[in-house]
Order: C-alpha cells, then structure tokens, then sequence
C-alpha cells in the first residue's frame, strides 16, 4: 500500500501511540487528542474500515474491551459518566477509514454533544421505515454466533478473518446500491 | 420518554421506600418503574424491528433521524459495565446486523452506535440500550467530538493507570457506583458545539486496489431465517485453511467497498 493508513502505522509500531491494551486482535490507545483526559479508541489490528465489514466475534470482543476500558475510566479518572461511540461512514463523522470504538470519559458540561433533537415521523413513516429494516434483517443474517468467541483471552490472529466472505457478498450487493 | 410529573412530597416518600429495600425489591422496584421493560413485556406497545430472547430492538419513537433503533437487552440493566461479557457480545453483534440493515434498507450512508453510561453522558432512561442512528449528510445531527490537546505528562499517568487496571479487569470489570450514576436529574439539553468538519477521509483510503467484488452469494438461508440458532460454530471453526493474510485481504476487501460505502470517490 502507498499510503498506509494512519492506525494500521500506529499498530505496527511506526507511528507513537500510548497504548492501554493489546492482544492478539485488538488494541486500544489513548487520544492525543481527546474529547476528554482518558478518550480512547478500540482498534481491530486487522485493517477493517467499517462495523459491518468486522467478523462478528470479533465485534464482540472489541465492545467488550470498550466495556472494560469504560469501566477502568469510571475507576480511576472520576467520571460521572462514559460514552461508547462508533462513527460508520463520512456523514456519521468517521474520520480515518480504520474501525474504531470510541470510549469517551464524560462529565457535567464538558463540551461533547452527543445529544439530538427528536424528530417527529408519522405513523406511516414509521411502519415504512420498520418494514424495511425488518426486510433486511432477513438478508443481513447474522453471521456467526458470538457465543464461539466471546471471549476476550487473547487469540489466534487468523481466526479473526472468519465470516469476511459472507460480508463480501452483501457488501458487494451495497456498493451497486450507490449511485 | 414520558418524564413523570411528582409533587415534592411525593418524591420524598418515594426516595424513603427506596432507601429500606433490600437488592432484590430496588431490582423489582426498577423494573416496574421502567419503561423499556414494559415495552419488553409488551405491556407498551412499539414498533419491534428484532427479537430474540436475549434482547429487543425497537424503533425510536423520538428518534434523531428516520431508522434510529434502540436495541435493549431484556435483562434490566442499568449501564453497560453491568452486562455480562457474553450479553454484550451478543448486543453488538445484533447492533452490527441492524446496522447493515439500515445502511441497506434506508439507503443511507453510515450509521452511528452510541451507548450512554450515566446522565453526565446523556443517558435518559434507566435501561442499557444501544442507539444504532442511520446517518445521510446534511441530516441535521451533529457527532462531531471535540478535540483537546491533553498534555503529554497527564496522558502518560492515564495511560499508566488505566493500563494496569485493564490488565486487572481482564477477567472480572469492576463496577462503578451505579445508583451514583443514574441518579434522576433534569435532562441536560447541551447545544451543538461546534460547526461539522467535513473531513477528507484518509490517505490509506486513496490506494488504487479497486479490485470489485461482484460476485454475489445469496446469504446463507439458515441464518437469515433462524437468527436464534446460535450454537452453529462449525462452519468458521472448520475452515481456518481458506483464510488469506490479513493484509491482502483489507486492500481487497475493504477499500473498494469503503470508498463507495463512505461516500469518497
């Protein structure tokens, strides 16, 4: 690759970062940056640029790292609160073309706004809106069951590459939906 | 949600009952006060997008954009670091169907998951829920985190910290002071802080392997009709051999997808 993406550099070693955890799959820095003192991100060590492209084991074992890293900020940095976020696509405010799960520390009046003005739908739009997602659950499916890998001991990296053939697919069918 | 109207007094007798309950009549007591359970036992009508008998997932009726979906695991609990690591495992996957399904179904092009842990972190109600909001540009909400520059020294004693301690918590989280956490406030309504960037995405992003996937595989029928079947392991663990070096699949994989998926051209 000519130009590397930037998280794929921090997990090689090639760009500095101050790491809080690592395994076989997955590694979670701090922000330089950050929202907040102790916002970090949980990065899969496999370049997959978004959720849905991630095996879903290991969406469970990221979320899961995110719950522990929320939990050791509650501990230790005297919080009152956490948020977990994930940014999916440009409009949703991804930034860098790499997974990742933000795990933002958070307190009264601290300047992040995660918050939104509820819009109001009709009825019919509702049931239109329902009907679809409900149509693509169907086609979705649900990959692999979680419950084969739920665990967050450290793991072979090439299980990791499970149903990326299965997600191929529909995403291939997604690309032709865009125009 | 529906906030409660409740005299002062009211309140006061309230919070005395609460105070001399013993765990399990505050966890009963906590259910029938929430809303979501309800809906969970269909006391309250919804608009039910999945269910399993782990969780629900239900259309917002208030939600920040067409599509937004709450999924609740059926289980009260008040935060995340109270679910069990398998629950969670399984939330997320659940919330990386839905959100598939919306960014398929809705047409629109990202999504956000967002889970809010105490009231400080605008959570509203007292039930863990994952928001999974379907994102077009220009839609009129605004993520966007902002950025501090946090000073080399303390980021350092973080790291040192939450480093040690995630090396603790690697077996059993700890848990925060919950009833501290979700103590009813009034609802914090923050302004927008700042106007949205919009971002190049980045340079990894650029590389010419536009090898398009168009080969199209109906997705397996089993799964697609039977999200309960859980127990079927046996298909990934058998076929290790097929894997590719990671690398040369996210060039394959991802980028062409991502860039159309992401809206770059």
């Amino acid at each position: 690759m000519a130009d590397k993406c930037v998280i794929c550099q921090i997990i090689e070693g090639e760009v500095p970062a101050k790491k809080i955890y690592e395994d076989d799959d997955i590694v979670a820095i701090l922000d330089f940056n950050g929202a907040n003192p102790g916002h970090s991100f949980v990065i899969p060590k496999q370049h997959i640029p978004i959720l849905e492209q991630a095996p879903s084991h290991l969406v469970g074992k990221m979320f899961n790292i995110a719950n522990k890293i929320s939990s050791a900020i509650f501990d230790t940095l005297k919080v009152q609160g956490t948020n977990i976020f994930v940014a999916n696509g440009v409009p949703a405010g991804q930034k860098v073309a790499h997974l990742m799960i933000h795990v933002i520390p958070r307190k009264e009046n601290d300047g992040v706004n995660l918050q939104w003005a509820p819009k109001q739908l009709s009825e019919e739009e509702m049931s239109t809106v329902e009907l679809k997602i409900k149509e693509e659950i169907g086609n979705v499916g649900f990959g692999e069951s979680p419950k084969t890998a739920v665990s967050t001991q450290p793991k072979k990296a090439e299980s990791i590459k499970k149903d990326v053939s299965g997600e191929e697919s529909y995403l291939a069918k997604q690309l032709r939906r865009i125009p | 949600m529906p906030e409660q109207q409740m005299s002062e007094e009211q309140v006061k007798e309230l919070q005395e009952k609460i105070k001399n309950m013993s765990p399990e009549e505050l966890k009963e007591f906590q259910k029938k006060q929430c809303i979501f359970c309800h809906i969970i036992e269909g006391k309250v009508q919804s608009k039910k997008i999945y269910e399993d008998d782990k969780c629900l997932a239900i259309l917002d009726i208030n939600p920040s954009n067409p599509g937004h979906i709450l999924l609740l695991p059926k289980e009260h609990y008040s935060i995340m670091p109270q679910v069990p690591e398998d629950e969670i495992a399984h939330l997320f996957m659940i919330t990386k169907t839905l959100s598939n399904a919306a960014l398929r179904g809705l047409g629109v092009q990202g999504t956000n998951i967002i889970v809010q842990n105490g009231v400080a972190a605008g959570q509203k109600a007292q039930h863990f829920m994952v928001h999974i909001i379907p994102r077009k540009e220009e839609d009129g909400l605004n993520f966007d985190i902002p950025q501090k520059k946090i000073p080399e020294e303390e980021l350092e004693a973080i790291r040192k910290k939450m480093a040690s301690q995630l090396g603790e918590v690697k077996e059993q989280a700890p848990k925060p002071n919950v009833q501290e956490l979700i103590k009813p406030k009034e609802n914090v309504v923050e302004a927008d802080f700042e106007e949205s960037q919009k971002f190049p995405i980045s340079e990894g992003l650029e590389t010419k392997s536009q090898s398009k996937k168009t080969e199209e595989k109906p997705g397996e029928p089993e799964e697609k009709d039977e999200p309960k079947k859980k127990e079927k392991p046996q298909p990934e663990k058998q076929k290790p051999a097929k894997q590719k070096p990671p690398k040369e699949t996210s060039e394959e994989v991802s980028l062409d997808n991502i860039a159309d998926i992401l809206g770059v051209k």
